[in-house]
């Protein structure tokens, strides 16, 4: 084998580790800065964050603010029920649908474009792709909800706080309430990414997950009963939503129920969508 | 160097590769040639482990693509000029992929100004030309400083000093021992650029030599002589080995056997010659003949010609 005889160049772009072959530790670490750097230089990210902190803070306070000012109208009873946490997460849901977009993106963004070949060239190793890409955004997504889930409890609360039905956020169960809210998007975003590797093309994973999200929860609710309570609080939604209650609801599962159920999801759908990334020609 | 080893790819029941076999060596420009259609970049997305081989083998530099990390310091290659985020700026788009192999942020700027997109490196690339979209492809496949270079059709949409750019580029890289891989579907543009070539057609290997070698081989090669006496100097001819066939009333064809040699034979035998000279088919006619029954697609009556 000859010898390849070159003048010597840059030595910034000597291989950074002189001996030997990095370690699949090394290369997580650059894939996962990698896919930091791809989501922070695009604006579909930027506008699709802002429109998740808008939703989880605006919705929330908004309709806490609609309820206030009918506040006299209600009875007794109903003061006695409202729940404080509910109104303060009411933008979860429609913030999951702008969490679920930019999930898909991180995959097929990059298939549209053709830009997965350089990926998968740069980082053979598809399986650290996949999950560079999950736990990059997770973190993201992680630090964005749980600021704007507090934000909203807070608002919310200080809208309440005249009234005397507000909770604190010292109040039992109150803490694991925000960031099981944050959890959920966390979850439902890493949930997006495996769909976009699986599906590689945005229309169809946007709306595989809009059915699952938005369509299905409504067909199921519509099953004879008791069907429809027993499967609706399996759904990857309803699992979600359980995680941010503190009164749990007859219809949902236990906060740590949602999460384990939840997380079973996004386990399954990490294992298929890493076996089809590597099985599949790029 | 890039071995490929009884190398098939077939997609359904379409067979894109059919056993091919080649080596790719250091220093030197290899071309890699072949009509549209013909399993070029098939190849070359096996060579870089996008697509699995569907039998054989191929490595780089004895090893196989996909067990290599931070590849982009050994391989670096351009597989799509539009292989990018429209959205994102060209510098920012070799930054994510600089950081894929930790590569060192300054790099990016030097390899922009190599391909000479500095002023254009805060453009988002959806605005890019297709000729800007090649450069930014090669910046990207030169980023690692790799040993190995994989170019699929790099001159497509450059303009004539694009072009000429190119072919400096590849040359001057081959000069510093580097491997370098280029594809291209023009003849003319290889005869001026490579050293070697591969030649395929359906994805089976149609000849492998050195470019002066191929236009020896290509059976345009001939020598054409101009006689009254064309049927005594055919039979000498042949006595002597060549094969002769009749080229017009006063003409012979002539292969197998130099025009010097025709020319002394003629003049032993008291022969008188009009014309003797030697026609050597360009590299297009060769790759033309060679690939004529392997074209996956042509105009049926454009090559027979007989339709009119």
């Amino acid at each position: 084998m000859s010898q390849i005889v070159r003048p010597p160049d840059d030595a910034s772009v000597a291989p950074p580790s002189t001996s030997g072959r990095p370690s699949l530790g090394r290369v997580f670490l650059a894939a996962t800065r990698s896919e930091f750097t791809k989501l922070r230089t695009v604006r579909s990210t930027v506008w699709a964050l802002i429109f998740t902190v808008v939703t989880i803070v605006g919705i929330g306070p908004l309709l806490t603010a609609l309820e206030l000012s009918r506040w006299d109208k209600r009875t007794a009873t109903e003061i006695n029920g409202f729940d404080a946490l509910l109104y303060s997460f009411a933008g979860i849901n429609l913030a999951q649908l702008s969490i679920g977009v930019l999930g898909v993106l991180m995959m097929t963004s990059e298939y549209g474009a053709g830009a997965i070949k350089l990926t998968f060239g740069a980082t053979p190793q598809r399986g650290l792709v996949l999950g560079a890409k999950v736990v990059t955004f997770s973190v993201v997504v992680a630090v964005v909800t749980f600021f704007s889930c507090l934000s909203a409890f807070l608002i919310t609360q200080a809208l309440l706080a005249p009234k005397h039905v507000g909770l604190s956020i010292s109040d039992a169960g109150v803490f694991r309430a925000v960031l099981g809210g944050a959890v959920h998007l966390v979850l439902i975003g890493a949930i997006a990414v495996c769909v976009g590797a699986a599906l590689r093309r945005t229309a169809g994973a946007v709306a595989v997950l809009f059915a699952v999200l938005l369509v299905i929860p409504g067909l199921v609710a519509l099953l004879p009963s008791p069907w429809n309570n027993t499967i609706t609080q399996y759904l990857p939604s309803s699992a979600g939503v359980a995680m941010s209650a503190v009164v749990q609801f007859p219809n949902l599962l236990s906060p740590a129920g949602g999460f384990f159920v939840l997380c079973g999801y996004t386990a399954l759908l990490l294992l298929l969508a890493a076996v089809m990334l590597r099985r599949r020609d790029a | 160097m890039i071995e490929a080893e009884r190398v098939s790819k077939r997609y359904g029941s379409t067979l894109a590769v059919d056993d091919l076999s080649f080596t790719v060596s250091d220093g030197q420009v290899t071309g890699f040639l072949g009509p549209n259609g013909s399993g070029k970049s098939t190849t070359m997305r096996m060579i870089v482990g996008l697509d699995a081989p569907s039998s054989g083998h191929i490595t780089v530099g004895g090893r196989n693509y996909a067990e290599l990390r931070f590849p982009l310091h050994e391989v670096g290659a351009l597989l799509d000029a539009n292989a990018a985020h429209p959205g994102r700026t060209a510098r920012n788009h070799l930054l994510w992929l600089a950081d894929s192999n930790m590569i060192a942020r300054a790099r990016v700027d030097e390899v922009l100004g190599r391909v000479g997109l500095s002023d254009v490196a805060h453009r988002r690339t959806g605005d890019f030309s297709l000729g800007m979209g090649q450069r930014l492809g090669i910046a990207a496949a030169l980023l690692g400083d790799p040993g190995t270079l994989i170019f699929d059709e790099p001159i497509n949409g450059l303009d004539p000093e694009g072009i000429l750019w190119v072919r400096q580029l590849l040359r001057s890289l081959a000069q510093e021992g580097r491997t370098v891989l280029v594809s291209s579907h023009l003849m003319g543009e290889m005869a001026l650029t490579a050293d070697h070539l591969i030649v395929i057609g359906r994805g089976r290997l149609l000849a492998s030599g050195s470019v002066a070698e191929f236009i020896e081989r290509s059976s345009g090669h001939h020598t054409h002589a101009q006689t009254p006496d064309a049927a005594a100097l055919s039979t000498l001819l042949q006595q002597k080995g060549a094969t002769v066939s009749a080229d017009g009333a006063q003409g012979l064809s002539i292969t197998g056997m130099e025009s010097r040699d025709v020319g002394i034979t003629a003049a032993a035998a008291g022969l008188t010659l009009y014309e003797l000279s030697t026609q050597r088919a360009s590299l297009e006619e060769a790759f033309m003949e060679l690939t004529r029954e392997h074209a996956d697609f042509r105009a049926s009556a454009g090559v027979t010609g007989g339709a009119g």
